[in-house]
């Protein structure tokens, strides 16, 4: 019952503050309603268990990424925007609008999670490969962490009371993943390397 | 009870809206700021997938892995993208979208 409220108030305070974002004229509002976006969609991370995406999302997201657009908006000297043609605004607003409602209508015609037509249900059932996404999400059992963890580290573990969400989260990055993560640690360090050669002033001679 | 379609649909409602914003705003910072939070709702369904699809009681972390992938790949981006509008401003004195019509004119 509490996940569910928990739920529902992050979401509407995530949904508020994006609207913010688009809605505000003046870009140093903007940012200040991205941050605590993004603050909201951590906390909806959060109630998914994926613990250690949650922290990342603040670190990253709410703390440095915010911290360079304010850096930006404040050395460029900014004037509110006027105000754009309706007509505009209604096109931007009908597009986002058609994106959301095909979304809403794949969320829910998911496998299994139909409830009102119970015409697709035995088609369904035939095929048992077919996933199914619907009704609650799946428990989580720090047993099977557990075991997973004994399977990789080779010792007995103490019993756990939670998921350890970094710990598993590390030995999928690192093991099976681990090329992929090199390789994203070069496009970091060519994104630190190509922000410095961009911004530097170029000198005539 | 909340299921993964509640996940997906504020997912896409938070795409939505910086779809929107990326459509409407002229001033290239909030464009990018949109964009941002584009990704970030692209990780709320990748994580929703993650422990939807999850067996054994464990969720795939395929998926979560991949979220943290965006996660990096967001941060260089904007590194690099905040260094353009930089570059932008000093040629032109505006980060105004409107602006960018040279082949226009």
């Amino acid at each position: 019952m509490t996940e569910t409220i928990l739920f529902y108030v992050f979401a509407v305070l995530a949904v508020i503050f994006a609207i913010g974002v688009v809605a505000f004229r003046n870009p140093v509002t903007s940012a200040m309603n991205m941050a605590l976006c993004f603050a909201a969609t951590a906390g909806i991370l959060f109630g998914l268990g994926a613990q250690f995406l949650g922290i990342v999302q603040i670190i990253v997201y709410a703390g440095a990424i915010l911290v360079l657009f304010l850096f930006v908006v404040m050395m460029l000297d900014l004037k509110n925007e006027e105000t754009p043609n309706f007509i505009a605004n209604l096109c931007g607003v009908v597009v986002a609008a058609i994106f959301a409602a095909m979304v809403t209508s794949v969320a829910i015609h998911l496998p299994g999670a139909c409830t009102c037509c119970e015409g697709d249900q035995p088609a369904l059932a035939a095929q048992d490969d077919t996933p199914v996404l619907g009704g609650a999400l799946p428990e989580l059992k720090p047993e099977a962490a557990a075991q997973v963890m004994q399977h990789v580290t080779g010792q007995e573990q103490p019993a756990m009371n939670s998921i350890p969400d970094t710990k598993l989260l590390g030995i999928a990055l690192f093991s099976k993943y681990s090329i992929a993560f090199t390789i994203l640690s070069f496009g970091l360090l060519a994104g630190a390397v190509g922000a410095v050669a961009l911004s530097r002033k170029l000198r005539k001679d | 009870m909340i299921t993964l379609a509640h996940y997906l649909i504020l997912s896409g409602i938070l795409f939505a809206i910086g779809l929107a914003g990326v459509l409407i705003r002229k001033n290239i910072i909030v464009v990018f700021m949109c964009l941002e939070m584009m990704l970030s709702a692209a990780n709320v369904a990748l994580v929703a997938f993650s422990r939807a699809q999850g067996t054994h009681g464990l969720p795939v972390y395929d998926g979560q892995v991949m979220a943290l992938f965006v996660v990096g790949i967001a941060a260089a981006e904007v590194a690099i993208g905040l260094a353009l509008i930089v570059c932008m401003f000093r040629a032109r004195r505006t980060v105004e979208s409107t602006a960018l019509n040279t082949m226009k004119d």
